[in-house]
């Protein structure tokens, strides 16, 4: 059954997803956006750059958090993502992604999210909020 | 270097400098979505009657030219991408042409333990054929100023 606005709380918790950015995933993103850079699909190209290795691309990492949503409510439509590349997210490190509900709108059924992306230490990367519709 | 942001604000936005035109191929929305993560079927089976791009798939278009010709250079700093906002307005479909229109949305500064960061918020608005807008991208872009008041 897929969620609805009148079955969500404020405060609710999505369930974290541990996307994939092996470096092969990374490479099917970047050949399906167009994202040439060395330093998304090679890591000695990133260490040439003077990174520990290839980073995630940005709106990878977006894409990420939208597929975080829609993972918890299939149906919801997103009306508007918002996200800070605070620092890079390793190519083959295992991050972890969280959404949290901080608030609701009986009027246009939407609800605010707040989102982050954390690596293996904990440390926050990426994080974001998302206007998000629900049936 | 000293920068007016104020004078920036008034000299360089509001107006277009770029427009680009891009075509949507479905194989480029799977991949896009798959890679993400995407489970929806509407985002990842190009067989479902409601096939779409993911809401964000905008923010991998980049247009000509990042600033407009002539843009002062500021301060000497180092620049990255700090962030963007994307806002979803009508689905982006295989087939679709999409006609990107960039301007520079917004000049500001803030001041933190690493000194003062210049953000310029760089606006593309994307409309398909039917001249129906369908995103809009904010990207943020940071240089780090030693001169910005």
């Amino acid at each position: 059954m897929s969620l609805s606005y009148d079955d969500v709380d404020f405060g609710a918790e999505l369930p974290p997803t541990a996307p994939d950015v092996t470096l092969g995933n990374v490479r099917r993103f970047t050949a399906a956006s167009g994202m040439t850079f060395g330093r998304f699909h090679d890591h000695e190209e990133a260490r040439k750059e003077g990174l520990p290795g290839a980073i995630v691309p940005g709106i990878m990492s977006q894409g990420m958090l939208v597929a975080l949503i829609h993972r918890w409510a299939p149906r919801a439509v997103v009306r508007k993502i918002d996200t800070i590349f605070r620092a890079p997210i390793l190519v083959d490190s295992h991050p972890v992604a969280r959404g949290v509900v901080t608030d609701k709108n009986d009027e246009t059924r939407t609800i605010e999210i707040d989102l982050t992306i954390q690596n293996e230490a904990k440390e926050t990367r990426v994080v974001g909020t998302a206007t998000v519709e629900l049936p | 270097m000293e920068i007016d942001v104020e004078t920036l604000k008034r000299d360089w936005t509001g107006f277009t400098f770029d427009t680009a035109e891009f075509e949507v191929h479905a194989a480029d929305l799977v991949g896009f979505a798959g890679a993400c993560g995407e489970v929806a079927p509407r985002y990842t089976d190009p067989s479902d009657p409601d096939f779409q791009a993911v809401p964000n798939y905008t923010a991998r278009y980049v247009g000509r030219r990042v600033l407009p010709d002539n843009f002062p250079r500021l301060g000497g700093g180092y620049g990255f991408d700090a962030g963007k906002c994307v806002t979803p307005l009508a689905p982006i479909r295989p087939g679709d042409k999409i006609t990107a229109r960039s301007q520079i949305h917004d000049v500001y500064t803030k001041t933190g333990r690493s000194g003062t960061m210049l953000f310029i918020v760089h606006r593309m608005e994307f409309s398909n054929q039917r001249g129906e807008p369908v995103s809009v991208v904010d990207w943020r872009m940071v240089q780090q100023d030693r001169g910005a008041r």
